[in-house]
Parts: C-alpha cells; sequence; structure tokens
C-alpha cells in the first residue's frame, strides 16, 4: 500500500482556502455595484436633491438596511470641511407620517458611516431592524442650528428582508468545508486502499500484554472508567477501550473487572462487556457483575478500589476516563502491586501522574483517537485523519496569520 | 563414559550424523594447540536398506583413518580408545540430525509469553518446533485437539503460569493434549514424552490430567516470573530425554549412544552451543546462519542472550519451491544481473526441488541459485528477528521524561548496528565458487549496519565443535579460530537512506592499507585486505546516516581483513532493491561487477 | 568407478510386490495370512476417537468449577444424546435452578473440577485400509495392518499430486515425445488410468478431470501449468492429499520431457490391464514417491526381480539421463569418467564426466547431475 502524501494534501488545502478567502473579497467588492440593479426604494429630495437609496442589507438575518446618500457636491463638500459647515440627520419612522426619530448624524463620524469622495456618497448600515416593521426615513440638511430642511425621504414603506445565509460567516463555512471536506476525502482515500498512517500509540499496543500477563498470572484485570459520568465525553472514549480489553480478556479467558462510580456507567460498561464476550466468541464467559457501582463519593471510590487493589492484587489496570485528584492514588496503589498500568485522560494536570507512575500512558486526543486506532476501519481512520488534517490547516493558517500580522505591525510588509 | 583429565586429550574424534552425510573429523594436539587434521564422509545410513546409524559412522571414520594414517577401529568396527601413538583416539562425541532431527510440540498459556519462552528453550535445545498451541493463538479447542493428533512429534514441552500464578489456563492446555492422545514417530510401544515446565502449583492437576498413556516429567517452571526467563532445565531435559526416548527408538543410536564419550547433541543444538561460547568469550553480538536443503536454521547471541528459530520450509533443495513461492520470483530475480525467462526458472526449480542432490553446472543457474539464496535468508533473519525479542509482560519503569517515547515489551534485541560477526555455513555459503559471492549474499541478505565481520564454517565442522565445547571447551575455541572459521572480511555500511547522487560517507583507512575516498550514494567498494592485515577505517557519515557513532558522526575502527576483503557500502539501509523505486539492473550489475562477483 | 545419485525410480516389468497396509492407529485386521484378496477389498478398520466437543459448563450454568462434579446428572463415560438433560445447577434453596441440554452426541469424557470444562467425544470415526493391489496375505501384522504380496508391473513416478486411483490403462499418446494435449483425451477413458508421451498440458488435465479419468501420467508437465490446476504456487514436495479430481503423475520431470521409452513400452504392453495408482510424494526424509501398480496373473516369474533403474555405480557405458539444466533430460552413455576435479561453467570445481549422446555428441557434466538409468 502507498503512503498517502500528507503534506501535498495540506498544502494543496491551505493554497485553496487562500484563494477562496481573497475571492471571497473581491466577489463582495464586485458585487456592490450589480446590488443596484434591484428596485431602489428611493425618493428624490426636494430643494437639495440629494439621492438616498436604500437597500436590503445583502446575507442578513433581515435586521438590517443599508442606506446611501448621494449629496449635492455643495453639501458634501460643507461636511467634509475641515471646519463643517451643518450636519445631516437620519430619521427613521415606523409608519408613514409617523414620528421620525434621528437615527444618525454626520459629523461627527462615529465609525458607521462610509464616505465616497468622488461620487460625493455617504453611507451608513443601519442594524436591529425587524423583518415585520415597515420603515421609512428621512434624510434632514442642518445647516445651521435651528435650521434644517428635509433633502431626501423615501417615497414607500422599507421593508428588510431574510436570507437563508449570513453573509458574515462565509469564512467559518469555509473552514467547515474544509475540514468536512478533509473527513470525507480522507475516508475515501482510506477506502481506496491507501496507506493512512497513524503514530504508534504504545498504551493500546500494551493492552494485549497487560492481559496477558493477568493471565499467566492468574489474576484479574481492573478497568476504571474515570469517575465522570457518561456525559463527559472522556467516560465514552474509556468505554471504547473497555470494549478493546473486554474482548481480548475474553479471548485469553481473563477475568475482567470494572468498579464504576456512576451507575449509568455501569450500565454502558455491562452492555460494552456484553458485547465484547460476543464479539470474541465467549458470550458464556460474560457475567454481569464483572461491572459494578462503587459509590458517587470520589474518594469513596478510590477508597474501595485501592483497597480492592491491594488484596486482590490486579495483574493489570487500566485507567481510562477523566481523573482528578485521585489519579495518582490509583496509580501508586497499582504500581506497588506490580501491575501494568495503561492510562489516558484528556485532564492536562493529571498527565504527569500517570507518566510517572504507570507503564503506559494515552495523552489527551490519543484517548479519543483509540477507537479508530484500534479499530483500523477506513472510515475511522479517515475521519481521525481528516480531523489532524483539519487541524493541521488551521494551525499553519493561524501561524501565518500571526506572522503577517507581526510583519505589518514591524512595518516590513 | 569414563572421565578423562582434559590436558591428557591428545586425539578427538567428532562425527555429525546429518540427514544425508554423516561427516566425521579429528582434531589433534600440534604443538600444544588443538588443530582439525582429518575430515572423512559417508552416507547416513539410517533408513533401509543398513538401517543402523553405526554403519555410517564406522565409514565416515574409516575414511578418516585411512587419510590420517591412524588406526580408529578395531577389528570390530570398535572405536579404539584411548590414544597410543598412531593408534586409536582419547574420546569421541557425536551429534545428530538425522531422521529430520527432533521434532517437537509446545504449548503454553499466552502465545507472546510462557509459549514463547517454551518455544526458546526447545528451540535452543535443537528441536524443530511443529507447532505451538496456546490460550490465545485463535483457535477453537476442538481445532487444537485435531491439530495436535495430526502432528507426530517426537516429544511435548508443556509450559503456562507462572509460579503461583494461573492453573485453569495450564490445565486447559493438558486438558486438550490429554484427549488428544498424541502419537509419536517412532516406535509403537513408545509412550510420548511429555516435559511439565509450567506453574508449580499446577502440577499435580495436570498430573491428574494425564493418564499412563505419556511419559511425564516435571522440570522447574520456564517462566517463574514474567520478568525472566529460565531456560536452562528445561533444555536439559529436553535434551536427556531426546537421547533416552527419541535416539533409542532410531535404529542404530542405542549402539552409538554408548560409543560416545559425550550425550549425543541434536545438530542445531551444538552449533548454538558454540556460537554461545564464541560470543561470551570475545564479548560480542554474532549472527550464525546454516541454510540447508530443507531448513535454515538463524543463531544469535546479542548481549549475552541467545536465540535460534529454525525456517522449516525456507532450504535450497527440498525447500528450494517453498523459497520461491514465499518470496515471490520477482523478488528473486531483482537480484539477478542478467536476462531470465521466468517459465524456464520456475520447472528449474521444481526440478531441483525433485532431484535435490543436483549442482548447478552453468554461471547462470549458479547466479539464479543465489538470488535464490538470498531471499531465503533474508526470510529467515526476517522470522529470526520476529521471535528473538524482549520478555513480553514486564513491568516498566518510567520517568515524566519517557513521555513520548513509551517503548513497550518484546522489542527485537536483533540490531544489526550492534552486529559484530556474522558467521555463514550450509552448502550455498560455503561451497559457493568464490568467497566474494558468499559476502555479497551475507550482506544482501542480512543487511548488517556499521562494522561487521564476516566468516564462514570452513567444512561445517560447528556441529563437532558445539559438542566439543562441552567435554573440552579450550580445543573446541581454538579449533574453532585455527580451522574452523574463513573470514571473509569486514563489512562496514551505513544506515540510513543516502540521498541520490550525494555523499553518502568518507572515509579514509589507515595501518596495512591507506586509502581515502568518497563514497557516493548507492556505491559499493571492495578493497582488498587480507586475512593477516588490519586497518583502522574513518568514517565520516552523510547528515541523517548512521554508521555506529550516531546519525552524521564520525567513527573510527580497527577492522580484520579476510579472503574476500574490506566491502564498504553505500547503498543505505533497508536494502531497496527492484520495484518502482529500488535499484534496477543496471544497478544491480554495477555491484555485481564492483564486487568482482563472477569473475576471476 | 563412483557412486551415483539416483532417485530410486523403479520400473520393473514383473515384481514382486510387497505392500504394507497400515492403519494410522490400533484397530481390527478383517484378512488371514494367505488370503486373497482383490485391489478394494477392505483388509483392516479401525475407529478413530471422535471429534471432541469441549464445553465449558462451569460459565454455562454459572457455578464455579469446584462445584461442577456437584451438578452433572451423567457420570463420566456415559452416553449423551442432544437434548439429554447434562446438568442442574443447585440454585438456590432449591429454587432459581438453571439446567443445561447437551447440544451434541457423544461419550461424556472428563469433567473438569478447575477449569469447569466438560469433554464429549462424538462418534468414532471409521478408518479403513482397502488392499490396495489385488493379492496374496503375505503377514498379519496384530492390530496394524498386513502385508499383500503381488506379481505386479511397478512403475514409479517422480513426482505426483493426488491419493490412491483404480483404473484401467489407456494409452492416449503413440510415441514418449508426444505432449499430452486435450484432444487426444476421450471420453470412453473415464474411470482410466491415462497415459501421456511429453508433457501434459493444462487443458488436457481439466479434459480428464472432465471425461472423470482416474489418473493421468505423462513424462513431464510445465510448473505454471501445475500452479493453474492446484490455484496455488506448491511450496512442499510433500503431496497426496490433494483434491483435484484425478491424480497427476509426471515420470520423469517438470518442463517439457518425454517419458523414458522403456516406462512408455512398458505402459504399452500393458494397455487395458487394471491398475493402482497413488500421487502421494513426499521428498524428504523418509521418501516416497509416486507409483503405477499393474498386477499381473502370470505368477510363475514370480522370482523374476527386475528393478529396472537402480543404485549403481558409473563407469563408462553406463546409461545415464542428465537431470540438470542446460541438458536436462537428454540421454546417453558415459564416455569417461576423468578423476580430477574440472572447473565448471558457473566457477565451482567438481568431479564431472563425458557423456556421449545418442547423436554422437560429447558433454562434460558434474556427476551429480547425472543418474543412472536401465539401459
Amino acid at each position: 500500500m502507498k503512503q498517502f502524501p500528507y503534506f501535498i494534501y495540506v498544502l494543496v488545502c491551505v493554497l485553496v482556502f487562500g484563494l477562496f478567502a481573497q475571492s471571497a473579497k473581491t466577489v463582495q467588492a464586485e458585487k456592490q455595484p450589480t446590488q443596484t440593479d434591484e428596485q431602489p426604494v428611493q425618493s428624490e429630495g426636494q430643494a437639495a436633491q440629494a439621492k438616498l437609496v436604500v437597500k436590503d442589507h445583502p446575507f442578513d438575518g433581515g435586521d438590517k438596511l443599508d442606506i446611501s446618500i448621494e449629496l449635492p457636491q455643495q453639501v458634501y463638500q460643507s461636511l467634509t470641511a475641515e471646519k463643517p459647515g451643518g450636519t445631516i440627520m437620519l430619521m427613521q419612522s415606523e409608519e408613514e407620517g409617523g414620528l421620525y426619530r434621528e437615527l444618525a448624524k454626520y459629523p461627527p463620524n462615529d465609525g458607521s458611516w462610509k464616505l465616497n469622495e468622488k461620487a460625493h456618497i455617504v453611507s451608513i448600515e443601519v442594524s436591529g431592524l425587524n423583518t415585520k416593521s415597515e420603515y421609512f426615513y428621512r434624510l434632514y440638511w442642518k445647516p445651521h442650528e435651528g435650521e434644517k430642511q428635509i433633502i431626501a425621504e423615501t417615497s414607500g414603506p422599507v421593508r428588510t428582508k431574510r436570507e437563508w445565509f449570513l453573509g458574515d460567516k462565509w469564512k467559518l463555512a469555509g473552514v467547515g468545508i474544509l475540514i468536512c471536506g478533509s473527513v470525507i476525502f480522507f475516508i475515501e482515500v482510506a477506502k481506496r486502499g491507501w496507506k493512512l498512517k497513524v503514530r504508534r500509540i504504545a498504551g493500546l499496543e500494551a493492552v494485549d500484554e497487560a492481559v496477558g500477563r493477568a493471565t499467566e498470572m492468574g489474576r484479574s484485570v481492573l478497568f476504571v472508567p474515570g469517575i465522570q459520568d457518561m456525559n463527559d465525553i472522556q467516560t465514552i472514549a474509556g468505554l471504547n477501550i473497555l470494549s478493546h480489553v473486554a474482548q481480548t480478556a475474553a479471548e485469553y479467558d481473563a477475568q475482567v473487572e470494572v468498579p464504576t462510580s456512576r451507575a449509568l456507567v455501569m450500565t454502558a460498561a455491562r452492555e460494552t462487556l456484553q458485547g465484547s464476550f460476543l464479539t470474541a466468541g465467549r458470550p458464556e464467559a460474560y457475567n454481569p457483575d464483572l461491572a459494578y457501582y462503587v459509590t458517587d463519593e470520589q474518594f469513596g471510590y478510590v477508597a474501595y478500589v485501592s483497597g480492592m487493589m491491594v488484596r486482590e492484587k490486579p495483574a493489570a489496570c487500566f485507567y481510562l476516563g477523566a481523573f482528578f485528584a485521585e489519579s495518582l492514588i490509583l496509580a501508586e496503589t497499582g504500581n506497588s502491586v506490580g501491575a501494568i498500568q495503561v492510562a489516558g485522560t484528556a485532564q492536562p494536570s493529571q498527565l504527569p501522574f500517570f507518566v510517572a507512575a504507570c507503564d503506559y500512558t494515552l495523552i489527551g486526543e490519543e484517548l479519543f483517537a483509540a477507537s479508530a486506532y484500534l479499530s483500523g476501519s477506513p472510515e475511522e481512520l479517515g475521519s481521525l485523519k481528516g480531523q489532524d488534517v483539519g487541524k493541521l490547516i488551521v494551525a499553519v493558517w493561524l501561524l501565518g496569520g500571526c506572522l503577517i500580522e507581526t510583519l505589518t505591525v514591524l512595518s516590513i510588509l | 563414559m569414563s572421565k578423562i583429565n582434559p590436558d591428557d586429550i591428545e586425539v578427538i574424534l567428532a562425527t555429525d550424523c546429518g540427514s544425508t552425510t554423516t561427516k566425521a573429523i579429528l582434531i589433534e594436539k600440534i604443538d600444544g594447540h588443538y588443530r582439525q587434521t582429518y575430515r572423512g564422509e559417508a552416507p547416513t545410513t539410517v533408513e533401509e536398506p543398513a538401517a543402523d546409524v553405526t554403519v555410517g559412522v564406522t565409514n565416515a571414520v574409516s575414511e578418516v583413518a585411512e587419510l590420517a594414517g591412524r588406526k580408529l577401529l578395531d577389528e570390530n568396527d570398535q572405536i579404539l580408545r584411548p590414544s597410543n601413538g598412531k593408534q586409536g583416539c582419547d574420546i569421541y562425541i557425536s551429534t545428530s540430525s538425522a531422521g529430520g532431527g527432533l521434532q517437537m510440540l509446545v504449548a503454553g498459556v499466552v502465545r507472546e509469553m510462557t509459549a514463547a519462552s517454551a518455544k526458546r528453550a526447545a528451540l535452543g535445545a535443537g528441536a524443530i518446533v511443529m507447532d505451538t498451541i496456546s490460550s490465545n493463538d485463535k483457535r477453537k479447542p476442538y481445532e487444537q485437539i485435531q491439530r495436535i493428533r495430526e502432528l507426530r512429534p517426537d516429544m511435548i514441552l508443556l509450559s503456562g503460569g507462572t509460579d503461583g500464578g494461573t492453573v485453569k489456563h495450564v490445565v486447559q492446555l493438558a486438558e486438550l493434549i490429554a484427549p488428544a492422545k498424541p502419537q509419536p514417530r517412532f516406535g509403537d510401544k513408545y509412550r510420548m514424552p511429555i516435559i511439565y515446565a509450567g506453574n508449580i502449583e499446577a502440577w499435580e492437576p495436570v498430573k491428574e490430567t494425564f493418564d499412563d498413556d505419556v511419559e511425564l516429567s516435571q522440570v522447574e517452571n520456564v517462566r517463574p516470573q514474567l520478568d525472566n526467563e529460565n531456560l536452562g532445565p528445561a533444555r536439559d531435559e529436553i535434551h536427556e530425554l531426546f537421547l533416552e526416548h527419541v535416539m533409542a527408538h532410531a535404529p542404530g543410536y542405542d549402539k552409538l549412544i554408548s560409543w560416545t564419550d559425550a550425550p549425543i547433541m541434536p545438530t542445531p543444538g551444538a552449533v548454538g552451543n558454540i556460537l554461545q561460547t564464541i560470543a561470551e568469550r570475545d564479548g560480542i553480538n554474532a549472527v550464525g546462519v546454516d541454510i540447508g536443503g530443507a531448513t535454515t536454521d538463524v543463531f544469535s547471541v546479542f548481549d549475552g542472550v541467545f536465540n535460534r528459530t529454525v525456517s522449516a520450509n525456507l532450504g535450497m533443495s527440498y525447500s528450494i519451491s517453498n523459497v520461491c513461492a514465499e518470496a515471490t520470483m520477482l523478488n528473486i530475480l531483482r537480484w539477478v544481473h542478467v536476462d531470465m525467462q521466468e517459465r524456464e526458472l520456475r520447472n528449474r526449480v521444481k526440478n531441483k526441488m525433485i532431484r535435490p542432490t543436483t549442482i548447478p553446472q552453468t554461471l547462470e543457474a549458479l547466479i539464479f541459485e543465489q538470488a535464490v539464496a538470498r531471499e531465503a535468508l533474508r526470510l529467515a533473519y526476517i522470522q529470526h528477528k520476529e521471535f528473538a525479542t524482549t520478555l513480553k509482560g514486564v513491568q516498566q519503569q518510567r520517568t515524566v521524561g519517557d513521555l513520548f517515547t513509551q517503548d513497550s515489551g518484546g522489542q527485537s534485541i536483533v540490531n544489526n548496528m550492534k552486529l559484530d560477526l556474522l558467521v555463514a555455513s550450509g552448502g550455498v555459503l560455503s561451497h559457493a565458487p568464490r568467497m566474494h559471492q558468499t559476502a555479497a549474499m551475507l550482506i544482501d541478505a542480512f543487511e548488517p549496519e556499521g562494522f561487521t565481520t564476516l566468516a564462514k564454517d570452513s567444512i561445517f565442522m560447528m556441529p563437532h565443535l558445539g559438542v566439543l565445547a562441552q567435554v573440552h571447551p579450550q580445543a573446541a575455541l581454538e579449533v574453532f579460530e585455527r580451522d574452523c572459521l574463513i573470514y571473509l572480511g569486514t563489512c562496514v555500511a551505513i544506515a540510513g537512506q543516502p540521498k541520490p547522487g550525494r555523499v553518502a560517507f568518507r572515509y579514509k583507512i589507515t595501518g596495512d592499507l591507506s586509502d581515502e575516498g568518497e563514497m557516493y550514494a548507492g556505491e559499493l567498494k571492495l578493497l582488498s585486505l587480507s586475512g593477516d592485515q588490519r586497518a583502522t577505517v574513518e568514517i565520516e557519515p552523510a547528515r541523517g546516516l548512521d554508521c555506529g557513532a550516531g546519525k552524521g558522526r564520525p567513527i573510527s575502527r580497527e577492522v580484520r581483513g579476510g579472503e574476500v576483503g574490506l566491502i564498504l557500502d553505500a547503498r543505505g539501509r533497508e536494502l531497496a532493491v527492484g520495484g518502482e523505486k529500488g535499484a534496477d539492473r543496471q544497478t544491480v550489475t554495477q555491484w555485481v561487477n564492483s564486487l568482482h562477483l563472477y569473475e576471476d | 568407478m563412483a557412486h551415483a545419485y539416483t532417485p530410486g525410480l523403479k520400473v520393473s516389468r514383473q515384481t514382486k510386490l510387497h505392500c504394507r497396509r497400515l492403519l494410522p492407529i490400533s484397530g481390527k485386521v478383517l484378512v488371514e495370512v494367505g488370503d486373497l484378496v482383490e485391489a478394494q477389498d477392505v483388509v483392516a478398520e479401525a475407529s478413530i476417537p471422535g471429534d471432541i466437543f469441549p464445553l465449558n459448563l462451569a460459565s454455562l450454568l454459572g457455578v464455579s468449577a469446584a462445584d461442577l462434579p456437584g451438578c452433572m446428572l451423567k457420570n463420566r463415560g456415559e452416553r449423551v444424546e442432544v437434548g439429554d438433560e447434562l446438568a442442574r445447577s443447585k440454585g438456590i434453596f432449591g429454587f432459581f435452578k438453571k439446567s443445561y441440554f447437551s447440544r451434541s452426541a457423544g461419550v461424556l469424557e472428563s469433567v473438569s473440577k478447575i477449569t469447569g470444562q466438560i469433554i464429549l467425544r462424538g462418534e468414532p470415526i471409521p478408518v479403513q485400509v482397502r488392499a490396495y493391489v489385488p493379492g496374496r496375505i503375505l503377514e498379519v501384522k496384530p492390530e496394524q495392518g498386513v502385508v499383500v504380496e503381488s506379481n505386479v508391473t511397478f512403475i514409479q513416478g517422480i513426482f505426483g499430486i493426488g491419493g490412491e486411483q483404480y483404473g484401467k490403462i489407456h494409452l492416449a499418446c503413440e510415441n514418449p515425445e508426444q505432449p499430452l494435449t486435450e484432444d487426444l483425451i476421450k471420453p470412453e477413458m473415464r474411470g482410466g488410468v491415462i497415459i501421456g508421451g511429453a508433457r501434459m498440458t493444462h487443458q488436457a488435465v481439466e479434459k480428464a478431470i472432465a471425461v472423470g479419468a482416474s489418473a493421468v501420467v505423462s513424462g513431464g508437465i510445465d510448473d505454471q501449468d501445475l500452479k493453474n490446476i492446484l490455484g496455488y504456487d506448491l511450496g512442499v514436495a510433500i503431496t497426496g492429499t490433494e483434491k483435484i479430481g484425478t491424480t497427476l503423475i509426471i515420470t520423469e520431470g517438470f518442463g517439457d520431457i518425454g517419458m523414458a521409452r522403456r516406462t512408455f513400452e512398458l505402459f504399452q504392453s500393458r494397455v487395458g490391464s487394471q491398475a493402482s495408482v497413488n500421487g502421494a510424494t513426499q521428498i524428504r526424509a523418509g521418501v516416497m514417491r509416486p507409483e503405477i501398480v499393474i498386477p499381473t496373473a502370470d505368477d510363475s516369474a514370480s522370482d523374476v526381480f527386475d528393478d529396472g533403474a537402480v543404485e549403481g555405480f558409473l563407469e563408462p557405458g553406463s546409461s545415464v539421463r542428465i537431470i540438470r539444466d542446460p541438458y536436462f533430460g537428454m540421454i546417453g552413455q558415459v564416455a569417461s569418467l576423468p578423476a580430477e576435479p574440472t572447473v565448471l561453467g558457473s566457477g565451482s570445481k567438481a568431479r564431472v564426466l563425458e557423456v556421449k549422446l545418442d547423436d554422437g555428441r560429447k558433454l562434460v557434466v558434474p556427476r551429480a547431475n547425472v543418474e543412472i538409468i536401465a539401459g
């Protein structure tokens, strides 16, 4: 089987994403003029002849309108002069001829106004609207204090429109497609027989060895699925590995014991055990008492498990799930009774204890990758690989972004 | 058997009863040193019409006697002892692999643990392991029983459980073997010997499981704790039972046993013995290979740990067809630098299989046979590497620093970089017309890395010396050094993949040979350095390549010469030959030319 | 003079064959010394202990292994039928008892209180040994088998595939150099032993299987054809158990090689006779060669022992066949035996001989590469 050229894949993805992002920008830029083709809701102003164009904001949730005002040259100039010679006020009402209230004024520009000097257009995005109301706009020109005149007004009601997609999430969609696409892509790649390399996880390779040791020594295999309930993903990952451990134990005809600290976990563990014994072709060896509930109390549970370890001296201990303060107590007890220990948790604070006291440790992500690693099925391997590559792409982008940002700040670019 | 003072031993006679020929050698003390002086050969006579192994032994010995001008046999064809001037010898020893050697079945609880230890014990004793039965061999109990019934081993070794460990599994194994009622190969009246080398606490129930149909004996556990192995007692018991039962039922062996001054050993056991003795004395790591017609034996001693494997169906005559089937013709032909017709070759291979004693007459046939040998050796070595591992099931000690390098148990202990001596024996290797060919076959098949001395067993004397080492180690070692080994030279090879077209390493040689230069990726170079010459070789590998001191680090060592000389190998490891990316025919031809393989 | 290798192939017009017919395990011999038997008569039979059904009853009942013997309802040695209640757990205060009903029939052989396993042994498997050749029982080995003596034409091949077969000799080729091709195999050869000349082709073998021939015998076969017929590449030369629908025997070797004229003529003279054939080959210690045995009615010449090719000494004038490329299959006479080793084309030194071929050519070959054949 051939090794898949990841490097090339990642490179292509980064480039494609780059092009995508680039083109998304230009598309936005290009689309602006075409949108004026839409029937603009506009009204001719009276004296000063400003042109008020109110358009629905594209790709929004129906809460924004884009308003652009083409001002007469003199108005524009007096507005943008160093000492502004007056202000414009944008007013909004929700009923025809109703009460208009001020929405925005210029100057000063609080950042919401955009100016187009050539065409003498000022534009603003109005938000916080809803699709059910009708809106009317008016633009006042206030050359001096106390004097104001309407220079533009909408001729009819304007409504906002809710779109299917939110425009500001396009980039996220791109990232999503890239990661999901990578997953699908790698599943397909795996199905076609390419070899997907997964780093050797010593802890999982050692399952056979640990169970074998228990078999030879005539002792039991202890499996602790953490102290959290089934809602913790680590517990689920732990039980995934339990199915492998139990299957091996069933094949070797070794005794497995699963004390749990949550009732639900016990039920799940029993199901897992039963399935594994069945797969191993030894359904008669399954006994529901192999998995049992101890107590919800963290240290009550630990006291029980440690006590049992000292009494029964299991030859293989597996700690796979969510662990807290008890990690070192368990691991040390296991070490002192001479067991081969395999631990795995995604709690970063507990990892050092496990590494020091156990024979093999699954670090963070490895715990979740276990089921793909163990089954070796193209679907699972492909999705593992796809996620990894997705993360890699994001990491490359992050680094690239930071670099560019830094260079820009340092004025190198 | 009388005890003789080793210092009084002047003349030693040794025979090895192989499956086709019986070889006799004479070792004499000349000027205070033991030297092998004469040898004789005669067909083995285990089968009809003679059906008495001693006939072949007598024939071989009389040939030696004739050549040496020494009377070794009396008028009743008995070996004359002790020596007296030009008459007789002081001790007589023998090995045997006639009748297919010692064939065993082993059983243990976990395949990688006690069953593997049991297998190691059996192989180390010189047996061929026909099958390994274990609780986790993925066979259903009835399949295992069926298998035990089909095989007709000479002996069974049952192990399992540490002391104080599992009883249930061991009894379960006994319960599989007992009803299967295995039949021994020879002799209807003879009861199957079963050696129990498992959990001491399971002995009583195991004993109850078997009835009187078998000869059950107990020895110390092969794996008293999982963390250590104790193979000695089991090996000794195998040797004893081999003599008592297996040999005693083979034709003529009772007589032969009474003749010898030391217990008869199975041939491979003896070869392992001498290799171990040598490695121990010189503190080196050594690999020995014996490629025969039907089987290939690989022996290794790494850091004092001895391992042996037998690849039962890899050989150069009876099994040649199987080598072609396992390695595929494509892989064999990648070593061939001339045009050959595959269809024609297939028929030739089969013809060699049905007429195993023929020898290649043309150069083309020789090239092909040596290509087959490379593949057979390569496959045998792969099997050996997979088997020779550290113990599995051992508790590991770790620190936080080991976070990303969590080694597991059961790693191969065979490390080509640490290999110091590679010894070849067996027809295709020792009878190659040019020793260069032997060296090339060894390098291509075993891919030694760093500095490795290559040698061959001159006349397949290692079995004789292996037995001798038990009686008279000094004599065995002296003969081994002076007469047994023919040094071919030293191979200096780089590990890692050198970049094509770039320099792989620079070398500077001082001492009896002076040279300096660069080796480009894929190059092979032969420098002449004769047997009594020594040279210091300094190697400066390119970045990422290793010659023993670490990647890119220079190294300097003294090397010995030999019949072939000093071989510098910049082809990289693993060797890539054939296929899409490997070396093509043109490159292979260059290698053939640079080693002067097929020319005078 | 020198000793020469010979595969020991016997090709004999008339020989007294002592055929040992032994059971794989001890059993009962059905005939007595002096009895006349036909080839397919059963001479001895035995029952191999039946298949074994191990069962972990303790776990099935949910009791500990030590308690199992107390739960057993059948004793050791007792017969168990399918559906019989084999064991019942004691339950709690006489309640919650659990039973196990046997799913296989056999005899209860053992009950282990350590592993909780019981072993049921199924029906014995009968094994029968046939006489293989028609003849007289010469010797009876009690409980083991018999030796059948018979006057036969006996031909050993060098390599075969498949087990024992019986059938009439049919000659398909006209001369030993003619390859055995598909068109030479006729439907009337059904159940017979087809004798070819040179190489048998893949198609010919398939046709022979299609018409239902018992066996096909010819000079040679191409290895590629053999691979196609078997469906795999034969690794080790231990055969006899293949089930391809017929038994194949080659008399000379692999490749395009004609049957030895003497062998061919022998077959020619026995066309129509009933033959027993065995393709089993083992080229190892304890060598076994495939054979064709054709009983002769003529009892008078029973003492004539003509062994055809046998071990012998090479001397000028002996007929030899070269058995290694590049001259594989050529036949000639030894012209001279140079005493000194000669360097071969391969570069190795070996003792050689000079062979004079029938066409007058002289070849030098290593002594190891010839075999003596009957002239």
